[in-house]
């Protein structure tokens, strides 16, 4: 069964449709995909085609697209950025298991671009340090990475510069060698300098006959003003299409997953509302600090680093409308209507916390503004919490809780759903005065350790009438022992292939920044001082209060933890 | 809170005696509530007194319901209108009853009650199997009355010490708590006494009666009978126990075991003499399926998480599953089997009270009144079953791997010609606003592939469903399913789409899931245990009412007349296999896809 084959029925479709381009299926490198991607193309019109499966070559393509085209087309991957951190430690080795997986098409070649001098030699040689083979597949690993690296080149230049990039384009029309070039650029750059590789790598690399896009990471602005801005920038040298904002939290599994439970499970549907939610929480907890790299986060805060973009983006997708199917645009659509129907964050319905130093077991922790890169009066929180309402039909009243921190006890991303209490439950008195303690909940671990548990009541076994909370679970590392592909390899591949259902439009961007802005302001304007809590503790007990107020208790620290 | 070694078993020490008179305190009473509210006790109480009148006569149609509550000196078979008074005579003496409890002397000397269980029947099987280790199972976790004494009665002659020593033989400690295992058996085993005699003796049971009343030694007594014996002598024996060894001044209580008849006339004869001699209050008829641990969570599960409620109904269920299997034969013993079959033996007592429980409106309360209410509403809104949607088999020999399997008609017990089902499959209908065509499919077999029993709930498929192409054509295969595994290795798990962890969008199928023996490593409990705890304390939520039984046979009657005056020829399967064929079809006519002969089994 071609792993891909769902996934690139939407592709063709999208690409079809918004790219408006049909040559831009892949030559790949897997065994099945062709036959599927054929297939798919010539289904592209019917997206609602049910016959999957169907002999290869039976259906041929609307629009023919020869063998031999095919052949011809090639991918150039440019890292930009690509001595950084984040390319050492994520991009090259989610690339290297996509190619090791064969999930890219049979011409590529990825290029580093940055400013340090290095040979091609030189990069491969730092590259090869942080790839790892996936543990269930050790074979060839070392032959594989040999082929890997022979596709990885090098290109020093000035980030800003048009002719270092008009020289980049010359080495990549050279591997390209007249195919039908298709071309990434992954800007891994800080956010100052975004525009002008834009431009340069617009103006002076972009495939003449291919395809070429840009993926960005945050921060995207840091206000709505800013925001508006970067995408204006970003739109005089690019179209929308071209642009993919990477949010890694919606590659993560269990994310891509909660769509699937929402959608393809009969017995989560009719519960999916204000009538049996009672409310929703999403939770990100880091136990380390900023460990003297507080520079940047200490310009944005916890609330833009992690809310405004993670916590939100699952929130919007949990909480959607059905979409009309599984295109980008439609979820996409989806998403943003949950985030304009909600109401823009109160500052009285925000907690903000920063970690101090604090000495456990002989070893002494260090308090946020101990970090030499941060300065010593920072306000910057390291934690947030907030609740947020929904005011549509299906969500009215529900508080919508989030928290995240930094240099917390733990380190955990999770989705908390709790369910409302049963309407004059007949085992009321086994549950003692506190009706909620005996409600559902449903939780979706995120990482690390993904797994979904539904706590239900059930009978101790006995001869008494004992009732307890137990868990209806599922832990994916015992039902797949396969492992979990990171959530940049999924981007990756999506980038290249155009699925953009997990990127975020720009219209999304806006609508998440509205409504964290005037809050974000108001918090500096005010200079509101953050509540301190020791590093590696639970964060500050004011979330408890705030959500002692909307009547909520955090299901993470409610003791019962499951391990 | 009571510590958790005898958190099940506290209510004993009041429900023995609250029979008593209406004065005490009701400050002492209510303590009691609250402290045993967390382990569920209350409702256990309730039933307790409604037995609790002294019976100091045993006129044959006098129906007492309880102390000051509606007597009706009618014999409540005769005709409905008499029995529906029974019934809400039932239920205001219910209230009452609950009153009584309020102001029920608890400061009254316990020591005073005693329990007599006298075991009619004590050299049989089921006896030495069951009763007798659920017994001292009971004793070991504290849950009998301080004093009480076991009697075994059987023609045999034995002496008390060859009783204990047979006893002692079936015996066995839980498993997590084997300290003072043989101090606690010997303790136990010098509680037991054996009184021979004939079963349909008075003179006998009058000599029983002296010896039970030497034991009780002037205290307040209880007795209970358990008969463990064939169903020509049930009478016999319970008019006997009535009229000659009935408590005077406390309850007598009589479980019954099955087969309460063959069909509805031999079931409505056999209730009818039984309550020429008891009340029907007194009459505890035993389905030990009900006593069974996740039968009983069933109704936890359906009534205390929210989750489930919604669902519970034919908008969201396609169809439910009962399945019971076992992995052997009659293996000789078939004689009484072969005048039965399978579906008196399992599908009209067990599998259908299954069925009631799991598809019953949400009860009043837990009190055993109010449930058994709502199971008979079920059963009465049930068509009888038709012979079209009923697949009979029977198991034939089989080899495998050298070892022959004999067929069931190879039994020496059986006759060489006998179409007795060893296995049937039927489809069931409700047709009350819930379930109005939703089919419940039952299915029942011995000699199969494996033993077995569970209930499969399948839902519905999801009204467009965006993600139908990763499940193919087959919507069916991406449905719901929620299972509860009774037997063995207790389970609850409910089956999902997930997206397989990958790069991917492809779908499976996979479990959340409650595995019982890896969250609760404490041994489960029998199913007799629970029962006969159940009925000491008088709690009838697990013991069938007459009018269940009857509303039972009357859905199964006319097919089993059918069945055996068209001789219909079952459908002959090997031992060891997964059952006739027919079974499949019959599932097919209604849609539906047996879950448990799935490929992902």
């Amino acid at each position: 069964m071609p792993r891909k084959y769902g996934l690139s029925t939407w592709v063709s479709h999208i690409h079809s449709k918004t790219r408006g381009r049909k040559h831009f299926l892949l030559d790949s490198s897997n065994e099945h995909p062709l036959n599927a991607f054929s297939l798919q193309d010539g289904l592209a019109g019917n997206p609602l085609a049910k016959e999957r499966i169907e002999p290869p070559g039976k259906e041929r393509p609307s629009i023919p697209m020869s063998e031999a085209e095919k052949e011809e087309s090639t991918l150039s991957i440019t890292v930009v950025g690509a001595s950084g951190d984040l390319a050492n430690k994520k991009i090259f080795p989610a690339l290297f298991a996509l190619f090791y997986e064969d999930c890219l098409p049979e011409n590529f070649t990825v290029f580093g671009f940055a400013r340090t001098k290095l040979t091609d030699e030189e990069l491969r040689n730092m590259i090869s340090k942080t790839l790892t083979c996936r543990i269930d597949k050790r074979e060839n690993c070392d032959d594989k990475m040999d082929q890997f690296l022979k596709r990885c080149f090098y290109q020093a230049g000035q980030y800003n510069s048009e002719e270092s990039f008009l020289e980049l384009d010359e080495k990549l029309k050279e591997k390209e060698a007249g195919k039908l070039s298709n071309r990434l650029f992954y800007l891994s750059i800080p956010p100052n300098i975004f525009v002008d590789v834009v431009g340069c790598a617009s103006h002076r690399a972009s495939s003449t006959n291919g395809w070429t896009t840009v993926i960005v990471e945050k921060p995207f602005g840091r206000d709505s003003e800013s925001s508006g801005e970067l995408t204006r920038c970003l739109k005089q040298y690019l179209t929308e299409d071209q642009i993919f904002r990477i949010d890694h939290y919606l590659g993560k599994e269990l994310v891509e997953n909660l769509s699937v439970l929402r959608f393809s499970n009969l017995v989560f549907e009719p519960l999916w509302s204000r009538n049996y939610i009672r409310n929703v929480q999403l939770i990100f907890s880091e136990d380390f600090g900023t460990e003297g790299r507080g520079g940047y986060f200490d310009n944005y805060g916890i609330i833009r680093d992690i809310m405004q973009n993670h916590l939100l983006q699952i929130l919007a997708l949990f909480a959607m409308e059905t979409p009309v199917s599984l295109e980008a645009e439609d979820i996409r659509n989806e998403k943003v209507k949950v985030l304009r129907s909600m109401k823009p964050l109160k500052l009285e319905d925000v907690i903000v916390g920063q970690y101090k130093g604090h000495g456990k077991g002989g070893k002494s922790y260090p308090a946020y503004t101990d970090d030499p890169t941060v300065p010593k009066d920072s306000l910057t929180p390291t934690f947030a919490a907030a609740a947020l309402f929904i005011n549509n039909a299906r969500w009215d009243g529900i508080p919508f809780l989030m928290k995240a921190g930094k240099a917390l006890h733990v380190k955990r991303a999770e989705i908390r759903v709790q369910f409302r209490h049963v309407p004059g439950n007949l085992y009321k008195r086994n549950f003692g005065t506190d009706l909620d303690k005996a409600t559902n909940e449903l939780v979706l671990r995120v990482q690390p350790d993904e797994a979904i548990y539904l706590k239900i009541n059930n009978k101790v076994p006995g001869l008494g009438m004992r009732l307890d909370r137990s868990d209806l679970n599922l832990l994916y590392r015992a039902r797949y022992p396969k492992e979990i592909p990171d959530a940049y390899e999924r981007l990756l591949l999506d980038a290249i292939e155009g699925e953009r259902r997990l990127f975020i439009r720009s219209d999304e961007l806006d609508a998440a920044w509205a409504l964290f802005t005037p809050l974000l302001r108001e918090l500096e304007e005010k200079k509101i001082f953050p509540e301190l809590y020791p590093y590696g503790s639970r964060g500050p007990v004011g979330a408890h209060y705030l959500a002692a107020k909307h009547n909520v208790r955090w299901g993470d620290l409610s003791g019962e933890i499951y391990e | 809170m009571a510590p958790l070694s005898s958190i099940n078993c506290h209510s004993y020490s009041y429900s023995s005696s609250l029979f008593s008179s209406s004065s005490s305190s009701i400050n002492g009473q209510q303590f009691q509530r609250i402290n045993f509210s967390s382990s569920g006790i209350p409702k256990r109480l309730l039933p307790a007194k409604v037995f609790s009148q002294s019976r100091k006569n045993s006129y044959p149609d006098v129906v007492l319901m309880q102390d000051g509550a509606v007597a009706i000196p009618v014999n409540p078979l005769e005709n409905e209108t008499s029995f529906k008074k029974v019934k809400d005579g039932l239920l205001s003496s219910i209230t009452s009853a609950k009153e009584l409890k309020e102001t029920a002397g608890f400061d009254m000397n316990k020591n005073e009650s005693t329990v007599s269980i006298t075991v009619v029947g004590a050299s049989g099987d089921l006896a030495k199997k069951k009763i007798f280790p659920a017994l001292f199972a009971l004793y070991y976790e504290d849950c009998l009355p301080k004093h009480f004494t076991v009697f075994g009665y059987a023609r045999s002659k034995m002496t008390d010490a060859e009783l204990r020593n047979m006893v002692s033989k079936t015996l066995t400690c839980r498993i997590d708590k084997r300290e003072n295992c043989s101090e606690k058996m010997d303790q136990f085993l010098k509680r037991c006494f054996y009184h021979s005699g004939q079963y349909d003796s008075q003179e006998n049971f009058t000599e029983l009666d002296k010896k039970l009343k030497e034991h009780e030694g002037g205290r307040l007594s209880n007795r209970l009978f358990y008969l463990s014996i064939p169903p020509n002598i049930f009478i016999d024996a319970v008019k006997c126990a009535s009229t000659s060894a009935s408590s005077a001044n406390g309850w007598t209580r009589v479980i019954v075991e099955k087969p309460f008849g063959r069909d509805s006339e031999s079931s409505a004869a056999l209730t009818k003499s039984l309550k020429q001699y008891l009340d029907e209050e007194q009459i505890f008829r035993i389905d030990h399926y009900l006593g069974k641990e996740l039968v009983e969570n069933l109704s936890v599960l359906r009534f205390s998480n929210l989750i489930f409620e919604p669902l519970w109904s034919r908008q969201y269920i396609r169809n439910v599953q009962l399945i019971f299997s076992e992995d052997f034969g009659t293996e000789g013993r078939g004689g009484y089997f072969d005048h039965y079959g399978i579906i008196r033996d399992i599908m009209q007592n067990h599998l259908l009270q299954i069925l009631a429980l799991f598809a019953m409106e949400t009860p009043v309360s837990l009190d055993a009144e109010d449930i058994r209410n709502e199971k008979v509403k079920v059963l009465r809104s049930m068509r009888p079953i038709r012979l079209e949607d009923v697949v009979i088999g029977q198991y034939k020999s089989h080899i495998k791997g050298g070892i022959t399997y004999p067929a069931y008609t190879d039994d020496k017990t059986v006759p060489k010609d006998s179409l007795t089902p060893t296995f049937a499959a039927a489809a069931l209908f409700i047709d009350n606003a819930r379930w109005d065509g939703v089919p419940f499919l039952m299915k029942a077999g011995k000699a199969l592939h494996n033993k077995r029993a569970e209930i499969r709930v399948q839902f519905r498929h999801v009204p467009g469903n965006l993600y139908n192409r990763n499940f193919g054509t087959d919507l069916d295969r991406g449905t719901n399913e929620l299972v509860i595994r009774v037997q063995p290795d207790e389970a609850i798990y409910l089956k999902i789409n997930n997206k397989v962890p990958g790069l991917g969008m492809r779908l499976d199928h996979s479990n959340l899931n409650l595995h019982y023996a890896a969250r609760y490593s404490k041994e489960i409990p029998d199913a007799y245990e629970r029962l006969l705890l159940d009925a000491i304390e008088g709690e009838r939520r697990l013991f069938i009412r007459s009018d269940e039984l009857d509303a039972a046979w009357s859905l199964f009657t006319p097919v089993l007349k059918e069945l055996e005056e068209k001789k219909i020829i079952p459908e002959y399967y090997p031992y060891g296999s997964r059952g006739p064929v027919g079974a499949h079809y019959l599932a097919a006519r209604y849609n539906v896809r047996w879950g448990d002969l799935g490929i992902e089994q």
